[in-house]
């Protein structure tokens, strides 16, 4: 699972209003190169939800120096825009788990696929 | 009328003209005009035969017709009659056929065959997936560094001195500086295969496969051999259309990407034709949520890959299936020595109600159940206005889009109509999965605001 996925995975359970950002508990993370677009990341940029992205690159300690809060003219920013490329297309969460924030509920992740499945009594 | 060329511009190697035929999923014939247009730089022309198209190229840019993703197969035409008179009986239509064979412009044709010899992969790539020399710029199958094999044809015997229109290319290799060696016994294998439709025709498409090959196989001397075929020869007649053509590719390109099948698996090239439809712009979030195998986001990663593609499906098996064949594709990539990670991730949900933040995806394109093969109509009843409701609630409002591949059209159409006006039908493609009639819908998603509770 890529962090650019996480970023817009939300919990379902029923009854549940506040299930995003889903913590990451991971076991196993793995790098994986992928090809840096700087337009794909300038646009990304906007689309995401920004602290939850910092949140969770946390929780895998592969936050180094990203910002807590958007860069104003990130677009041109090079450096940057291959940090958050790195963040959203190359970490993958191979084994772990996703936990939603107010039910506690987990989410297994296996050959980094996440299993958002409910239970009959859950949806 | 077949015009004669001459043998200057066979032998010597120079830049011939030629016209390639490609046959594409039928309804997406627009499609791979618009790609060959782009890729090619040339305009092609959409036949009366659905699912043909044609496009003239030069042989020194041949190599890229190898790197089409809208084509299923590519064929170099001999000749084309766009009024053929077929004579009244059997018999005249079938000698004038065997006629026929002696008297086409074969060599730029088979000059052309000759050359897209050496772009194939070598044999056994599947399965040894041996490291080719170099970088290669695509990803396309087929597009792999020349085959440093010599490729030979035989000297034509004696049979050919008496045509006087035509002659066959004499045996050459590729290489400049090597002597003629004296005539291998190399025996060339081909077989005909032929198409024909239409209500007005004397004889069939075994006759005329049979007796046009006799004919073929007593002018050049080749041995007929419907497995192990170097060349095949297509004739493909359709009402008055006659076209003759060679082979360029041997086994259809539909299923490039998959190497791990499921029951349904759709061809790659309706997904590449799909994918076109919805014209996925860079930074595009685009979700297949009920992806099975993979076939369509994968094609999408591969092909359109400044977007990010989001699989998913219930089924473990799918999931399961979906990861192997991304992870073959990267394998394959990284054996190449290029960057294997593709911007594709794999999810297992409920599509009815998906783990996905509210207006956060920009398209959705998918492969809905037909219920012939997987699934069933009943289900669809209810199926197909919860899934529809559950993608216009993750679709952006207003930019969004959807392409749905559908047979089940009727319940598809009323269930877009009960949907409170979150989806409106921009175009309808139709095109034959597996011998199903069925409809590629393309959607917008509209300004209105899904609300909980409507429909």
């Amino acid at each position: 699972m890529k962090l650019l996925t996480h970023n817009m995975l939300t919990s379902h359970v029923k009854g549940v209003t506040k299930g995003y950002p889903l913590l990451i508990k991971a076991t196993e993370v793995k790098m994986n190169e992928v090809e840096f677009n700087p337009q794909f990341v300038s646009r990304m940029i906007p689309k995401l939800e920004w602290s939850a992205l910092v949140q969770a690159a946390d929780e895998l300690g592969q936050r180094q120096d990203l910002p807590g809060e958007l860069v104003p003219d990130y677009e041109k920013n090079e450096d940057f825009l291959k940090k958050v490329h790195r963040l959203l297309l190359e970490v993958e969460v191979i084994e772990g788990c996703l936990q939603c924030p107010e039910s506690g509920r987990e989410f297994p992740i296996s050959r980094g696929i996440p299993n958002m499945l409910l239970s009959e009594d859950e949806a | 009328v077949s015009s004669s060329s001459t043998d200057n511009d066979a032998t010597t190697g120079d830049i011939i003209s030629v016209t390639i035929g490609a046959t594409v999923p039928t309804g997406f014939e627009h499609t791979a005009a618009e790609e060959v247009k782009e890729k090619i730089g040339v305009d092609a022309r959409i036949s009366k035969d659905r699912g043909r198209i044609y496009f003239p190229i030069t042989t020194d840019k041949l190599f890229q017709v190898h790197l089409l993703r809208s084509v299923d197969n590519l064929f170099v035409v001999v000749e084309e009659y766009d009024n053929y008179q077929f004579k009244e009986s059997k018999e005249e239509t079938l000698m004038e056929l065997q006629e026929l064979a002696s008297k086409l412009p074969w060599t730029n044709a088979l000059e052309v065959w000759k050359l897209n010899r050496t772009f194939k992969k070598k044999k056994g790539y599947r399965k040894g997936g041996n490291g080719t020399k170099g970088k290669p710029k695509s990803e396309a199958a087929g597009a792999t560094v020349a085959d440093t094999e010599q490729q030979e044809l035989p000297q034509a015997t004696s049979t050919v001195e008496n045509q006087t229109e035509e002659s066959v290319p004499e045996a050459e290799s590729d290489t400049q500086d090597s002597v003629e060696a004296a005539p291998r016994a190399i025996l060339i294998k081909f077989r005909v295969t032929c198409n024909r439709a239409g209500d007005k025709h004397s004889f069939s498409s075994n006759e005329a496969a049979r007796d046009f090959g006799g004919a073929v196989q007593e002018f050049f001397q080749w041995k007929a051999d419907m497995t192990k075929f170097d060349i095949e020869v297509l004739l493909n007649i359709h009402n008055v259309e006659v076209v003759i053509g060679i082979a360029l590719t041997e086994e259809s390109l539909h299923r490039r990407n998959i190497s791990h099948f499921g029951p349904t698996t759709l061809r790659s090239t309706l997904c590449y034709g799909m994918l076109r439809l919805c014209k996925p712009q860079p930074s595009d979030i685009i979700l297949d949520p009920m992806c099975g195998t993979g076939a369509i986001p994968l094609e999408g990663a591969i092909e359109f890959n400044s977007s990010f593609y989001i699989a998913g499906d219930n089924y473990d098996m799918a999931v399961n299936r979906t990861v192997n064949n991304i992870c073959h594709i990267q394998k394959r990539r990284a054996d190449k020595g290029s960057i294997s990670g593709l911007p594709i991730d794999t999810v297992r949900w409920d599509l009815c109600s998906l783990p996905m933040r509210t207006s956060s995806v920009d398209i959705i394109i998918t492969d809905m159940p037909f219920g012939k093969r997987m699934g069933s109509r009943k289900k669809n009843w209810d199926l197909y206005p919860s899934c529809l409701r559950e993608m216009a609630r993750v679709c952006r409002p207003g930019s969004g889009k959807a392409v749905l591949l559908t047979q089940d059209k009727k319940c598809f159409s009323k269930a877009i109509s009960r949907m409170g006006g979150l989806w409106r039908k921009l175009h309808t493609v139709w095109v034959n999965v597996g011998g199903l009639h069925a409809g590629v819908y393309l959607l917008k998603r509209t300004e209105a605001v899904f609300e909980k509770g409507n429909t």
